[in-house]
């Protein structure tokens, strides 16, 4: 298992030195001096070409990109010519958001989708079949945007069950920084107050983000499912008397999910890339607003690091789920 | 095809939607507690970063020497009680109020904004750019504990109005978080270290999400002109509209930032909860012409082209009439504009006869010329197709092209980058015709963003320094008199309207007042009903 863990990470980093060079070039062909995103509206030429040189935004390309990954190497990732504060830094504050957001979104695909998708399957050409075939249509096909404004006029504005947006009540104050993630923090602060009041803040967001994960998810395992159904030990242990119940939630489930665990795999990627969109509608303090930010004022420093640190928890998840399919298949760990 | 629904449209739908399913009860915060949705600066430290977003954020926690304030605005004494000019113009003297105390309760002296001024240029950024050709740091001295001496190179009249820009910092937290002589950089772009109305709290404070301010009961100024006053402002800015307006309608938001769009202003205003409150600011919007590249060169194409923009077309439909017409290359409130001056309207048969003058003059007027837009802006987007209609009329191509404001500032630097024509606004970051047709319209600016025209006129310069390096109003404002109206006979931009800034408000904010500088965001006035 470590020998396999261990290939696959060394598999990542030329990926990631790939992912590196290739956004270094494009960032350069087509975005701003970064020495004038630095220096700001009001600066003079003189001001501009002082920070090209003292940043080293004057050297050749090759030369800007190895004095780059050195930097990387110690965890250095620049200053961001939008905040002027180091990117780490800025990163670090909003990236247990992000995640927070994701994991809590993929609990959700993942929570509801599975078991919707067995019972799918199960109940297959049935009117709960058809209905759910037409909701998971509807959930890949649905704009996240337009998701999340009908489910804050609905929870936010007409029932007003659930906070519009943000993460915690403008009122209370937060609890003492420890992990960054909100949940955890307040509950090692013993601020049982703000995680639940954080806990309301989450639920509109993260039921927007999942929404096409859990459709995706539905799918997959009902195809899987019904295939795995299809097989002979099904035959024989129901003409052997075994309990219909678990037989598919035990056996045919774990015969049937490899595909549903690439398909995970694939999804978080999509999830953080989707969070961009759901953390701008409701003000969700994590990565995603700051990205686009990047993206307007031509942030180089941040662009970068956003998508290597991307690159790597992608990369981190899909070794997550070689390891998840190993223990499902163990064949597929000795192939390997 | 189906009809293309933007984020816009959806917001108004949400917001319609939310008015005619009745609104619940306000859920606002606590009566002491003001949620603010202005937009926030790039980071707090008021010397890094000097734009509109600062502006608002350091009228609160920070204090100047001098400090605009009411409408029209006028510079009043802040933590200076007065200050003296000499004759020549170049020895400024600020004598500082006794008994200002930092947010650490420490005493503020003539060194500390001696300090605080030698920062600004040793940083070079933000609010610097007035300062660097005309102070030295060694110039800027404290002869005495109370009083701040300023040398200057050459006479500067807009020094003055630049100095409400330049926030007194605390030395003492400053120097003590300085790493590799950072002056503190790092430390301030994250952390408080003032001696306004409010400071900021510790852990409340992430770049562009949230930032939380409480009282500072100790403020130089007290609190009797108050007796209610807001606590804490929790200052949470919204991205997108459509959330903006639900925060505003369902109580959660106490005010938005400036820039509602024009097409919400209706709803907000049926509703129970909140208004729209519509202020005039000092904020030019206008577009930009490459005057080096032809047809641009050409006085005639350049007529033609001011004549051929619909401008009141523009502003009532487009902006919903929420803007006023601007004419002049500054604006039309400020001090400086020959009476007699007259712009330019929207005839495209005067539009023809200029094309036909150029073309005669040999100005390429069939060359595709392409107009540079900022893409998230969607009423330059509007404007811009507006134009390129009426364009079309008189047989000019014209494509509009979107761009960020990174790379447009970017291509200003050189003419030859500088696209044939784009748009921005100028906001104010000092009330002086130099911080328009100054900075503008003198060719020693070129290469910077605002004189991206590259306009130059011998006779217009001359006028313009001459202009800066006097100190008294009366003997400037015929010299700006003659420039603009010089400046309007060559025309090299299209001049199109002022800025009327739409906010939406919270019945329960109660004496808000309005300064163009700092858009009516000092909450220090601001009592919460209820």
């Amino acid at each position: 298992m470590a020998r396999f863990v261990l290939r696959r990470c060394a598999l990542v980093l030329p990926s990631l030195l790939g992912l590196l060079v290739v956004t270094f070039l494009l960032i350069h062909a087509g975005s701003a001096d970064p020495a004038a995103a630095l220096a700001g509206d009001a600066a003079t030429p003189e001001q501009i070409a002082r920070l090209r040189a003292q940043y080293g935004f004057d050297r050749p390309m090759g030369e800007q990109f190895l004095l780059y990954l050195g930097r990387v190497a110690h965890f250095d990732f620049g200053e961001s010519a939008f905040s002027h504060r180091p990117v780490a830094l800025d990163i670090f504050q909003r990236l247990p958001a992000t995640l927070e957001l994701t994991f809590a979104a993929l609990l959700l695909s993942i929570g509801l989708g599975v078991p919707l998708g067995v019972v799918a399957a199960v109940k297959h050409n049935s009117w709960v079949d058809y209905l759910l075939r037409l909701v998971s249509v509807m959930g890949i096909a649905v704009a996240a945007f337009w998701f999340a404004i009908m489910l804050q006029l609905f929870f936010a504005m007409d029932l007003a069950w659930l906070p519009l947006r943000g993460d915690l009540a403008s009122t209370m104050t937060r609890p003492p920084r420890l992990t960054g993630f909100m949940l955890l923090d307040a509950l090692i602060a013993g601020r049982w107050d703000v995680f639940v009041d954080h806990l309301r803040h989450l639920v509109l967001p993260a039921v927007t983000l999942s929404l096409g994960g859990l459709a995706t998810i539905v799918r997959f395992t009902r195809a899987g499912v019904l295939d795995t159904l299809q097989q002979d030990f099904v035959f024989y242990e129901r003409a052997m008397g075994y309990r219909w119940t678990r037989l598919v939630w035990l056996f045919v489930l774990r015969n049937s999910v490899t595909a549903t665990v690439t398909q995970i795999g694939l999804l978080f990627g999509g999830l953080i890339a989707g969070g961009v969109v759901v953390e701008s509608i409701f003000d969700w303090p994590g990565i995603g607003s700051y990205t686009v930010q990047a993206i307007l004022t031509g942030d180089r420093q941040v662009m970068l690091a956003v998508t290597l640190l991307v690159g790597t928890v992608y990369a981190a998840v899909n070794i997550l789920v070689d390891v998840v399919h190993g223990l499902l298949d163990p064949r597929l760990m000795e192939r390997a | 095809m189906m009809p293309r629904i933007t984020r816009r449209q959806l917001a108004g739908l949400a917001a319609g939607t939310a008015i005619a399913g009745g609104l619940p009860p306000a859920r606002a915060a606590d009566s002491t507690t003001l949620v603010s949705g202005f937009q926030l600066p790039q980071n707090l430290d008021p010397h890094q970063v000097y734009d509109v977003p600062m502006q608002a954020m350091m009228l609160n926690t920070y204090d100047n020497l001098y400090r605009y304030q009411n409408d029209p605005p006028e510079l009043v004494p802040w933590l200076a009680e007065s200050h003296t000019v000499s004759d020549d113009g170049l020895t400024w003297n600020f004598k500082l109020r006794p008994g200002v105390k930092f947010h650490d309760g420490s005493e503020m002296t003539a060194e500390d904004v001696v300090y605080s001024f030698r920062r600004v240029l040793a940083l070079a950024l933000g609010p610097a750019g007035a300062f660097l050709k005309i102070l030295k740091p060694e110039n800027v001295t404290a002869p005495e504990k109370l009083v701040v001496r300023f040398k200057l190179e050459t006479s500067y009249a807009p020094f003055f109005a630049a100095i409400p820009s330049v926030c007194i910092v605390n030395p003492r937290i400053v120097k003590a978080h300085e790493k590799d002589g950072d002056w503190g950089k790092a430390y301030v772009a994250s952390n408080g270290a003032g001696s306004g109305p409010y400071k900021i709290v510790s852990e409340g404070y992430r770049p562009l999400e949230f930032l939380d301010m409480e009282i500072f009961d100790d403020h130089f100024l007290g609190w009797k002109h108050n007796p209610k006053p807001v606590r804490k402002i929790a200052g949470r800015p919204t991205k997108e509209t459509s959330t903006r307006i639900l925060a505003l309608l369902n109580g959660t938001l106490d005010w938005t930032d400036t820039n509602l769009p024009a097409d919400q202003v209706e709803q907000i205003n049926a509703s129970k909860i909140a208004y729209v409150q519509k202020d005039v600011v000092m904020r030019t919007f206008v577009i930009r012409m490459n005057n080096t590249k032809p047809p641009f060169d050409n006085v005639n194409a350049r007529k033609a082209f001011a004549c051929a923009f619909n401008y009141m077309g523009f502003i009532k439909d487009i902006l919903g009439g929420y803007a006023t017409r601007d004419p002049y290359p500054q604006p039309e409130t400020l001090w400086g504009i020959p009476k007699d001056a007259k712009g330019y309207d929207y005839d495209l048969a005067k539009a023809k006869e200029y094309m036909a003058k150029a073309i005669a003059e040999g100005a390429p007027m069939k060359r595709p010329l392409e107009l540079h837009v900022q893409s998230e802006n969607e009423q330059s987007v509007q404007g811009a197709q507006l134009f390129q209609s009426d364009l079309a009329q008189i047989g000019v191509n014209l494509k509009v092209v979107g761009n960020i404001w990174s790379n447009l500032t970017n291509a200003a630097a050189k003419p030859e980058t500088t696209p044939d024509m784009w748009v921005h606004w100028v906001s104010t970051y000092f009330v002086d015709p130099e911080n328009w047709v100054g900075q503008m319209y003198d060719s020693q600016f070129h290469g910077t963003w605002k004189a991206s025209s590259y306009y130059k006129n011998a006779e217009v310069d001359a006028l313009l320094r001459k202009a800066r390096g006097l100190v008294k109003q009366e003997e400037r404002s015929p010299l700006y008199q003659a420039a603009i109206r010089q400046i309007m006979a060559d025309c090299p931009d299209i001049w199109i309207y002022n800025s009327m800034q739409l906010q939406g408000i919270n019945k329960r904010v109660k004496g808000r007042r309005f300064c163009t500088v700092g858009q009516g965001a000092e909450v220090r006035w601001v009592t919460l009903e209820g």
